[in-house]
């Protein structure tokens, strides 16, 4: 099926890059938020990113003028009752999303498609807000930052999720360019879960704080593995508190399972403020 | 296991068992050796072993040929040779069991094994989703491919030192 009218909830980063590919694809988009001021910042940010897109040549003006007329903001009120598909994309807080998901439903058409972008939560306990006929078409859609950029979207089934429809979505996917992953619904879905041991094991082969060991760990992770950044320096750049909090919640989704264990190390810097380099100060110096 | 010898050097390439490493390594007690250990530690070697001058870990290497190599002292003979054989040796000072690449992909592999173990996804939607999610320049099963016994040699290995059930291999990977 083809997905044209598309509503976002949360005008947050993630939000407002979901956001801004849909209508890219020349979707329509209401994205809504319940402050209006983060809306109009959304939409700004989103502005301004298309009008660097057109400086670089990347996109002409005529497309463009036809991506913000297929843009709106909103508050929730006011949002159509006919939409394909619906993108929770708003704090990562259990009680607040079952009780937005016992809205949306509410509020939406029986064939309106309703998706959640989080990293932490199973798709099954939030779907326990749900009505038994919207269960099946209940999906986790997990979308990577910048949403504009990276191709990843884990399309995430549940029990209750009907499997035609995931495929459907994989493939409409597939089709703007996106690279789908289907994933059962499971502690840190694919990435968040197999990526762990990028972090875990250059901590466990550096042993101690040592920065000029770390340096060399990331020098060889790039230089031989030939990963973009290493992994000291992209712990730094997502926050080690943000990191390690991650990692503690796959760790304990698993039963506290030893492969996922925290390295004694994240914990002592995110008790020492040593976020990375939001903080100015993480496994290097930012000054 | 493939030999390279020149003036007083001799050079081990391939897989090979820890005995017969140690096997040569005594056979050659006059030699200064240099051995391909990506699956062990090279500080159990360095040990029991004066001759043996350095190690590095080719078995993981692509097409880029890029090797961690670690030397006792820096021999630049040793160097022209692997660069010789196409190899560009990368030097490092650390020496870890596995090396610093190949310790922590058969780790991103073992673990991308566990998913598949439980149905998470398939081969291909794993790797799809490493190297579009976060940017790895190649998925796990894509390492792994025709590696799989370097992966469990060095897991088992990894475990054996630490006792650490971190590096139990995933049941796929034993079979």
């Amino acid at each position: 099926m083809h997905y044209q009218k598309i509503v976002v909830i949360g005008a947050g980063t993630m939000g407002s890059g979901i956001a801004q590919w849909f209508a890219q694809q020349l979707c329509s988009v209401e994205l809504v938020d319940n402050s209006e001021e983060q809306l109009q910042k959304a939409l700004k940010g989103i502005y301004d990113s298309w009008d660097k897109l057109v400086q670089k040549q990347k996109l002409n003006v005529t497309e463009v003028e036809k991506m913000k007329g297929l843009l709106s903001v909103k508050g929730l009120g006011k949002v159509a009752r006919d939409a394909d598909l619906v993108i929770e994309a708003i704090i990562e807080n259990l009680e607040v999303k079952k009780s937005l998901f016992q809205k949306l439903d509410q509020h939406f058409a029986p064939h309106t498609i309703i998706s959640s972008n989080t990293s932490s939560f199973p798709i099954s306990l939030m779907s326990e807000a749900l009505s038994p006929a919207r269960k099946p078409r209940f999906v986790g859609l997990h979308f990577f930052n910048p949403a504009t950029i990276m191709k990843l979207v884990e399309v995430i089934k549940s029990e209750t999720t009907d499997e035609l429809l995931a495929r459907d979505l994989y493939d409409w996917f597939e089709s703007k360019n996106k690279k789908p992953a289907l994933c059962k619904d499971s502690p840190g879905f694919i990435v968040n879960r197999v990526a762990r041991n990028f972090y875990g094991e250059p901590l466990r082969i550096a042993e101690d704080d040592n920065e000029e060991k770390m340096k060399e760990i990331d020098r060889i992770l790039k230089e031989v593995g030939g990963f973009k950044m290493g992994p000291f320096e992209l712990m730094d750049l997502i926050g080690i508190d943000v990191n390690y909090s991650v990692t503690c919640s796959v760790w304990e989704a698993y039963g506290k399972e030893p492969r996922f264990a925290p390295h004694a190390l994240q914990k002592q810097m995110v008790e020492e403020k040593r976020f990375g380099r939001k903080s100015k100060r993480g496994f290097y110096k930012y000054d | 296991m493939t030999n390279v010898s020149f003036e007083n050097i001799l050079i081990s390439f391939g897989f090979a068992s820890k005995e017969d490493l140690k096997k040569l390594l005594r056979e050659n007690a006059d030699k200064e050796v240099y051995l391909d250990l990506t699956c062990y530690d090279p500080a159990e070697f360095y040990l029991a072993a004066p001759n043996l001058k350095g190690a590095f870990s080719a078995l993981f290497s692509d097409e880029s040929k890029k090797i961690e190599v670690h030397m006792r002292e820096r021999n630049e003979k040793f160097l022209e040779k692997l660069r010789e054989l196409g190899f560009f040796p990368v030097e490092t000072s650390i020496v870890s069991c596995g090396f610093i690449f190949p310790r922590t992909i058969v780790q991103v592999i073992n673990e991308a094994y566990y998913a598949l173990e439980e149905n998470v996804a398939s081969k291909s939607d794993i790797d799809r989703a490493m190297k579009y999610g976060v940017n790895y320049p190649k998925g796990p099963f894509e390492w792994a491919q025709d590696k799989e016994l370097y992966v469990l040699t060095l897991l088992n290995e990894l475990f054996t030192k630490t006792q650490d059930q971190r590096y139990r291999p995933s049941k796929l990977l034993t079979v």
